[in-house]
């Protein structure tokens, strides 16, 4: 699934834009299927605003955003649904767990969420295991750590099928070491999908091997 | 099912559990009301139109206009004209129309065989409307016996009153049969004189009749020459305790047998507490519904950041619908149901009751009953959706 943006400009941020040069925004801007693309951008330049565009839960710019050749406007509510199953993944950078449940029954809410789950209920311990969360799994999402919740919301998103999958500053939270299991990780199971990511940071970093590196 | 479990985490219905049970409590009382409000219906439809309750008496009913004081003494003004006969006759609820024709002379009667001699009056009605099957119900010029028709109450008031009384002895219908009272017909210049033969008992007609042959002649010869109107008629209708029927009696200042019509006024009566009952089912159901939709909005829009995350992380919003739904539909199938199942059970009681008194009613509930349940349901069930999926969608 190719993902295409055909000038595209936030209406909130339009005038900023233009006065500084920017690779995505007001531009012609494909993301080929499989590639892992870094978007890098100081704050304030909408790098979550993009996040939330590309994953179509925003809707305030001009301009086209297509997914699979089809507008996101043109999707209907159960299309997307079954694209948020299916084909497009993400972990937003507030995380968005649910604090009445458990770490662990968010994510096997994500796994359960597709009728045929892709994983057997033992993967999330597993996936724990790597990511050295096992421990909290039983406690309530609220309890969390910023860190222990920023890798939950990781498995999370790796719990189901996708082609593509969305990253709002996945690892700002995270020490380098863990860091580095998390980007193991998540690049293993991309590569299990023939999938790509699209992933935004303020900085420059080492954690995968891009093939695109986009300015904000 | 899985998700379902950790949904029912996410979505708590417990917020409105006063409201909820609010408006299944008024589901219940309301179909309650509007069942039994049906059963009832049907229940006195079939009393009265019922083959097992048919009562063959009420079909026929005589009618007369009502005599006032200022109507004495003018017998015009009790006669049925040509165009209120022809009117009465078209009313859809009219089967059959017959004029009573009255007799122009006057009638003495001797039976020698009791020494009893008594003034008396012959009216006569077309012979469909006699319930009185004899061979001897006919009359041609020429023939000395005259059959004749009397009422049954007649023999009754005779038996237990005049006989009684008067030291007579009691006569069983076989023997009033038999006896040939004399029959003096005269207009004070002429008399003929017959044979009178009781034909038979009428339960149907209170009057005293000849065959329409015989009082054609008689009034031909004894009367005024001029044929006068009828100031009596009969009437078959399907349903003597017809509002249409009552309605028209009292719109034309006619009288009939009260006794026939009283099922007329229960029946307004009981159409009155019926409707009044079904109606505040109504009602209710509305109130119930309304409680429901707001138990709905209260849940929704309580964990509308909850829905709008679930749906950003991919939940079709039908899913949810469906869930929600999910939670309600059983619990209000289950009310339909008991609902059902009292209507059916104080049904059953009633049919065994009534049965005692002769009333015949079916012991299960009618079909109007059980349609009107899978109705009801059906309705709360599309309003429930309905406002699901508008809040739903306005969440999402």
């Amino acid at each position: 699934m190719q993902i295409e943006l055909s000038a595209v400009v936030p209406v909130p941020l339009r005038d900023r834009i233009r006065q500084r040069p920017s690779d995505i925004w007001d531009r012609e801007v494909a993301f080929q299927p499989g590639q892992f693309v870094k978007i890098k951008a100081p704050s304030g330049t909408g790098k979550t605003t993009l996040v939330h565009y590309l994953y179509n839960i925003r809707y305030d710019y001009t301009g086209t955003i297509k997914a699979g050749g089809k507008p996101w406007r043109d999707y209907s509510a159960a299309q997307l649904a079954a694209i948020r199953q299916e084909n497009i993944s993400v972990v937003f950078q507030d995380l968005r767990l649910f604090d009445q449940l458990t770490a662990e029954e968010n994510i096997e809410l994500k796994r359960v969420m597709n009728n045929k789950p892709l994983y057997p209920a033992g993967k999330i311990r597993e996936f724990a295991e790597q990511l050295g969360v096992t421990h909290v799994l039983g406690q309530s999402a609220a309890t969390l750590s910023y860190g222990e919740r920023q890798r939950i919301a990781i498995i999370r998103a790796l719990m189901q099928p996708f082609q593509w999958l969305m990253m709002d500053e996945p690892f700002s939270h995270l020490d380098e070491g863990n860091t580095a299991k998390a980007a193991q990780l998540i690049g293993q199971e991309c590569r299990a999908r023939n999938a790509g990511f699209i992933l935004t940071d303020l900085d420059h970093d080492q954690h995968f091997n891009y093939e695109v590196t986009y300015q904000l | 099912m899985q998700f379902n479990r950790i949904l029912k985490k996410i979505i708590r219905t417990g917020v409105g559990k006063s409201r909820y049970w609010m408006a299944i409590i008024g589901l219940g009382v309301a179909m309650l009301l509007i069942l039994v409000a049906l059963q009832v219906h049907t229940d006195f439809n079939e009393l009265l139109h019922g083959s097992r309750n048919q009562n063959e008496r009420a079909d026929y009913l005589v009618v007369n206009k009502l005599i006032t004081n200022d109507m004495m003494g003018k017998p015009e003004k009790t006669v049925f004209t040509p165009e209120e006969q022809k009117d009465f006759a078209a009313q859809p609820f009219v089967e059959a129309f017959g004029a009573i024709t009255a007799a122009q002379f006057n009638v003495q009667m001797q039976a020698d065989q009791l020494g009893f001699q008594t003034l008396a009056f012959f009216e006569a009605v077309p012979d469909t409307f006699l319930d009185v099957k004899s061979d001897e119900w006919k009359w041609r010029e020429g023939d000395q016996m005259l059959p004749i028709v009397v009422p049954r109450d007649f023999v009754n008031m005779f038996n237990f009153g005049f006989a009684l009384g008067n030291g007579i002895p009691q006569f069983s219908e076989t023997s009033i049969k038999s006896l040939t009272p004399e029959v003096i017909i005269s207009n004070g210049m002429q008399q003929g004189q017959f044979r009178g033969k009781i034909a038979g008992f009428s339960d149907r007609i209170s009057t005293v009749l000849v065959p329409q042959s015989f009082m054609d002649w008689a009034n031909a010869r004894y009367g005024k020459g001029v044929a006068k109107l009828p100031s009596r008629v009969v009437i078959r209708v399907k349903d003597p305790s017809s509002i249409e029927l009552k309605n028209y009696l009292e719109q034309h200042n006619y009288s009939t047998d009260s006794e026939k019509t009283k099922y007329n006024k229960i029946r307004g009566i009981v159409q009155t507490i019926v409707s009044v009952v079904g109606f505040f089912g109504g009602v209710l159901l509305m109130f119930a519904l309304l409680v429901f939709s707001m138990f709905i909005q209260l849940v929704i829009s309580s964990c509308r950041k909850e829905i709008r995350l679930l749906v950003t992380l991919g939940t079709a919003p039908k899913r949810l619908q469906r869930y929600l739904l999910g939670q309600l539909v059983p619990v209000y199938f289950v009310t339909g149901v008991i609902a059902l199942i009292v209507v059916s059970a104080a049904q059953w009681w009633a049919s065994g009751v009534l049965a005692k008194h002769g009333m015949f009613v079916a012991p299960y509930p009618g079909i109007m009953t059980i349609v009107a349940t899978l109705g009801i349901l059906a309705l709360v069930y599309v309003v429930n959706l309905v406002t699901v999926r508008k809040e739903i969608q306005a969440h999402t």
